[in-house]
């Protein structure tokens, strides 16, 4: 499994309108950066050579993992979809 | 639009259409509102349904009408390394003769057939709706407010039943802002296609007969487990981590669900199996010490967004207690209409029902397992252990036998620690 194909095997109906807003300029004094690992659709990752972390809602699977691991507090909106949108199941 | 019911239902899981059921069926004019666009297409579980035996009362032929896929005959428990596994299995002729101890099901599909059945009682479904808040009128939750909609949803009462994170018992001030990541646990799962004759050939199965079955040490020292459960022609495979863990490990699901995929014994498992979904869901583990308030002014929680999910390490229950709480919830609900009073106090009911109930008792009773359950040396040494004393005692090839208890020891002392294996012994009995 690549997760990197992860649109390939899970449905999504991406919002434009994104339901998680991260303030990334937080993250950059984060000690721990816990999201970019324990994320399951791998949608944070940190630069470190630039020293940036980038966020994509994309591939959310809404788990709430991120909502869960942040310690900092670094989301100004984590909500979920509007009615409709994000991630569909069929079969799990 | 502003529209006015007796009672409104945020989320239409196992928790949410259970309570819409009951308060329909009580003849009260009831929302049961979903953000999918189908109740199920956000949900995921495991895999084993248990018995329902709130559900069973108001439907009889429960078990008859609900899409299910195979029940459950052989549990079993691995304990494993990078490349060997002990295993212990039960298959009990109980276990394949109605009523069934469990079975494996798809929630799309599940979720889908409860809240319809709530429709037929009576409820409205709103499907694509999220809600955004709590509507509050003299200090007493009113209705609810929608992401993106005009107007409000108004009702004297509210059931807050939208899961893990329950963002309407946070706007009603029920559970607290943030969460501890050591009673949080996150599940990942691939759902891998594979023919019914296979599946049945594979793993000793006929009829609709399905095998379930958890791992330990398949993590890479991460504090969680594996499990495989058998639908009718996929398979069910997939990782739960507790979040501190995964957290300060570095490792990713993905990784360490590949890892797991590929260890030999599990590869044989799933050889053939087609990915055709991956999924993840938060799972509340901190049971009994981790529940909220579970009533205020103008409403209740139940399921999940009440933290109702008992982890033993053997089970993993959260669908039947949140089914229940759903059904307990709508019942307090009813009484309070019949008093119109549906204050604090008038909703009070609610939590004597769950406390005299099978919920609130089991979770009590094993209220200390999550924290045995934190003990990093289940998930590494003890599979270490076991696989190490079996592999040696199997061993045959001249070299002098050790006996039993002294073989046992003598690995235990390695992998272990003696003074660690009593404390441990202790804290499992205790806790269990």
């Amino acid at each position: 499994m690549n997760i990197d194909e992860i649109f390939d095997f899970t449905s999504f109906t991406v919002d434009r309108d994104p339901h998680i807003i991260l303030d990334t300029e937080v993250c950059v004094g984060c000690k721990s950066r816990g999201c970019t690992n324990s994320c399951p659709a791998r949608c944070y990752t940190w630069n470190e050579e630039e020293q940036k972390m980038t966020f994509v809602h994309d591939g959310c699977l809404e788990c709430g993992t991120c909502y869960v691991v942040c310690q900092e507090k670094a989301f100004t909106r984590w909500r979920y979809p509007r009615g409709g949108f994000g991630v569909a199941y069929r079969m799990t | 639009m502003t529209r006015s019911f007796q009672a409104i239902v945020v989320g239409a899981g196992p928790a949410g259409s259970s309570a819409a059921l009951t308060m329909a069926r009580a003849g009260l004019d009831v929302a049961l509102v979903e953000r999918g666009s189908f109740p199920g297409e956000k949900n995921m579980f495991g895999g084993v349904l248990h018995r329902l035996p709130g559900l069973e009362k108001i439907f009889p032929d429960f078990w008859e009408r609900a899409p299910l896929e195979r029940h459950i005959i052989k549990k079993g428990v691995t304990f494993m390394t990078g490349d060997s596994s002990f295993n212990t299995v039960i298959e009990a002729g109980s276990f394949d003769r109605p009523p069934y101890n469990g079975y494996t099901i798809f929630r799309p599909r599940f979720d889908r057939w409860l809240a319809e059945e709530a429709v037929k009682a009576g409820a409205t479904l709103l499907t694509r709706s999220t809600v955004e808040d709590v509507v509050m009128k003299n200090d007493q939750v009113a209705g609810v407010s929608i992401v993106g909609r005009k107007g409000e949803l108004r009702a004297p009462v509210v059931v807050a039943a939208d899961g893990v994170l329950s963002f309407t018992a946070l706007k009603a001030g029920l559970r607290r802002p943030t969460f501890d990541p050591g009673q949080m646990a996150v599940g990942v799962k691939a759902l891998l296609e594979l023919p019914s004759d296979v599946i049945d050939e594979r793993f000793g199965l006929v009829r609709e007969q399905g095998f379930a079955n958890e791992f330990v040490g398949c993590t890479s020292g991460v504090r969680g487990g594996g499990f495989l459960y058998t639908n009718y022609d996929s398979l069910s495979v997939g990782l739960v981590f507790h979040l501190a863990s995964l957290k300060s490990s570095g490792k990713t699901p993905y990784d360490l669900m590949n890892e797991f995929l590929e260890q030999p014994q599990v590869a044989k498992m799933v050889r053939g199996g087609k990915l055709r979904e991956y999924s993840a869901h938060l799972i509340p583990e901190g049971g009994y010490k981790m529940i909220p308030e579970l009533y205020g002014a103008g409403i209740v929680v139940a399921g999940d967004a009440a933290a109702l999910c008992n982890a033993t390490g053997l089970n993993l229950e959260g669908i039947n207690l949140a089914s229940h709480s759903g059904i307990l919830a709508g019942e307090a609900v009813v009484e309070a209409h019949k008093r119109q009073d549906f204050s604090r106090k008038g909703l009070a009911n609610y939590k004597k029902l769950l406390d005299d109930s099978y919920v609130m008792r089991d979770l009590k009773l094993y209220k200390n397992a999550p924290q045995m359950l934190h003990n990093n040396r289940i998930y590494r040494e003890y599979p270490e252990l076991l696989c190490a004393v079996m592999e040696q005692l199997y061993r045959i090839d001249g070299a002098p036998k050790e006996n039993l208890s002294k073989l046992f020891l003598k690995a235990a002392g390695e992998k272990v620690g003696l003074k660690a294996l009593a404390a441990d012994g202790f804290s499992a009995w205790r806790a269990l």
